[in-house]
């Protein structure tokens, strides 16, 4: 019975990979290797797609995604290199320093934070951030400077990176506190009782012994923040490719990742050749995951040797 | 067996009861007990059996103190008012029925009790006339090490689990040549390098479990401690093992003070010098160890050691 139900699943799992796979084909083999290269503007192209004439003939599909996908790991290796530093301190503040009367108030909140639904971050950066950024940190003269390139709106690289930082860093806290809870108190004993201090003891064994769970946490909230289509869409803005040369800047500029673009096209997914290309999208967060899935599992062997599992 | 394990411990002694092993010695030592007891500085001549030879005459400088000591737990009293000293030189045995608070004293001497948050402790501890309370925890704990009762070997090679407390000594990275000597200079003492030259890449895990205390043994030793705690370091092992580490511990005391808490009235007899035994959080006697199994004071002490408790 359990296992029907197991083969349910992965059945239902292959059919959309299949199903996926298939409506992206004609994206892909349209475009070739150059759907990931980069060129003209996304909105452009995806508009033409949009518009492209009944007869399938004349389908339109030339798409460049690069700018999207530079978006998309832009946002996440932020976003993800951020949260992976603030929640292993901070679980290492919960496990081994805080008071357990804080220690009783910062867990369930933790929690808490991590349920949250992403469209309500998403409201927060539009109301708070998106104006913060646009009205306070970018002077009008940048503004004027650059406005025939790029218009500086506050929907910025930064409002979006900050906002999935605070949305994956709940889930990550809980996760590495888990982990660093089940690591045994005969190793931290073991080195306490070799003259190391309490820092070095939960650096050196306990976040060492806890890796695997952690690599497992930074692979879950990476998922979550490649995947994030709605909270982006409202504060990472238009499309364009965010050009780390051009100094602050950079971190100013909008971006649109692929799974924001899939939700501003979704209404235009009727006509066929835009659906294949949101499909083609698709397809790629889909391979980004269990590419992603495939690197936890190698992060985790050279430790396997040494015992920790 | 190796060069380094002594002849005289090859024959192990069969797994007899314990009641009958604990009674030998009051037949057998008793004479030496006088001797002991009281002969400082002085080698008796008396000869016994085994390892307990060794153990005329020594009586070493005193590296630790204990002045009223008293640890609870809550309101929970586990030590009550204990004094006794530790001295270099020599092995002691703290032993005592099941919760009468000896692995919590032993715990208490690198202040590793500081890490249950309920314990509470009074009283003075001294290591060489200076409070350990004053002292750096760290700095403390370096000098007084300790080997649990289960052995916890780190996740790590077997290398990097001795190099372990040496890295983290010192706020610079010594590279791995600068570690090496005193490396395999602690897994000598601590007579695993014969076993485990070939390959100290190893997982630390994959040694079997006396292999595992001894590379626990080497750890602690490879900081170069003055007082070497262990807390029933051979339970979790096979009489094989045991008798290795009891070996090691004897030719060790005279590089460090040794305290070892045991239930095994046969280990305390065969290693330690003298013997501290503890009931119900009190200390019930402290004496010679011949003294202690020969002709203890109390009549709890006689009981506990004859085995009509325990």
């Amino acid at each position: 019975m359990l296992g029907a139900l197991a083969c349910l699943v992965l059945l239902l799992i292959g059919t959309m990979v299949a199903m996926v796979l298939y409506t992206a084909w004609p994206s892909f083999r349209s475009n070739g290797l150059a759907w990931f290269g980069a060129g003209a503007p996304n909105q452009g192209q995806l508009d033409d797609i949009f518009n492209s004439p009944a007869n399938p003939a004349a389908y339109q599909y030339e798409l460049r995604a690069w700018p999207m996908i530079w978006g998309t790991l832009l946002t996440t290796a932020g976003a993800v290199a951020a949260a992976l530093t603030i929640s292993l301190l901070s679980a290492i503040f919960i496990v081994e320093f805080a008071p357990p009367r804080i220690k009783r108030v910062i867990e369930p909140v933790v929690r808490l934070l991590a349920a949250v639904p992403s469209v309500v971050y998403g409201l927060v950066g539009v109301l708070v951030l998106v104006p913060f950024v646009g009205n306070l940190l970018v002077s009008e003269r940048r503004k004027a400077e650059v406005q025939y390139v790029v218009q500086l709106t506050g929907d910025s690289l930064l409002v979006a990176v900050l906002i999935l930082t605070f949305m994956i860093t709940p889930i990550m806290v809980a996760i590495m506190v888990d982990a660093l809870r089940a690591v045994p108190r005969s190793w931290m004993e073991g080195s306490a009782a070799l003259g190391v201090n309490r820092w070095r003891t939960i650096w050196k064994i306990g976040v060492r012994a806890a890796r695997p769970a952690i690599v497992a946490g930074v692979v879950l909230a990476t998922a979550r923040a490649i995947g994030e289509a709605i909270m982006l869409a409202m504060v990472s803005g238009s499309w364009f490719a965010p050009n780390p040369l051009d100094g602050f800047t950079f971190l100013v500029e909008p971006t649109r990742p692929l799974a924001a673009s899939i939700v501003f096209y979704l209404e235009g997914r009727t006509v066929p050749p835009l659906g294949q290309t949101l499909a083609a999208i698709a397809a790629v967060l889909l391979i980004s995951s269990l590419f992603l899935s495939l690197a936890g599992w190698a992060a985790k062997q050279p430790l396997k040797r040494y015992g920790i599992v | 067996m190796d060069p380094l394990t002594p002849p005289h411990a090859a024959p192990l002694p069969p797994p007899i009861r314990r009641i009958a092993v604990d009674r030998s010695p009051t037949t057998v030592a008793a004479p030496a007990a006088a001797t002991n007891g009281h002969g400082h500085g002085q080698p008796s001549g008396i000869v016994g059996g085994g390892r307990h030879a060794q153990r005329a005459g020594r009586a070493g400088v005193e590296r630790m103190r204990l002045e009223d000591l008293s640890i609870s737990y809550g309101r929970k009293l586990a030590v009550n008012r204990v004094s006794l000293p530790v001295r270099q030189g020599e092995v002691l045995a703290l032993i005592g029925p099941s919760g009468c608070g000896k692995t919590t004293l032993l715990r208490s001497l690198n202040r590793l009790i500081e890490l249950t948050p309920t314990a509470s402790r009074e009283g003075r501890i001294m290591l060489d006339d200076q409070d350990v309370d004053r002292m750096e925890v760290t700095h403390l704990r370096r000098r007084v090490t300790m080997v649990f009762q289960q052995p916890n070997p780190f996740p790590m090679s077997i290398f990097d689990n001795i190099a372990y407390g040496l890295r983290e000594q010192g706020s610079s990275r010594p590279r791995r040549e600068e570690l090496e000597p005193q490396v395999i200079d602690a897994l000598e003492r601590a007579g695993l390098y014969g076993e485990v030259s070939e390959n100290l890449d190893h997982p630390a895990l994959r040694l079997s479990g006396g292999q595992q205390q001894r590379l626990c043994i080497a750890r602690a030793l490879a900081v170069r401690p003055e007082v070497l705690l262990l807390d029933e370091p051979a339970s979790a092992l096979d009489p094989r093992s045991t008798a290795r580490i009891e070996d090691l511990l004897v030719k060790l005391r005279d590089e460090v003070a040794i305290v070892i808490v045991t239930h095994n009235l046969q280990q305390a007899f065969r290693i330690a010098d003298h013997v501290a035994f503890m009931y119900l959080g009190e200390l019930e006697e402290y004496a010679p160890t011949d003294q202690m199994f020969g002709a203890p004071r109390t009549q709890r002490s006689r009981d506990y050691v004859s085995g009509a408790f325990g």
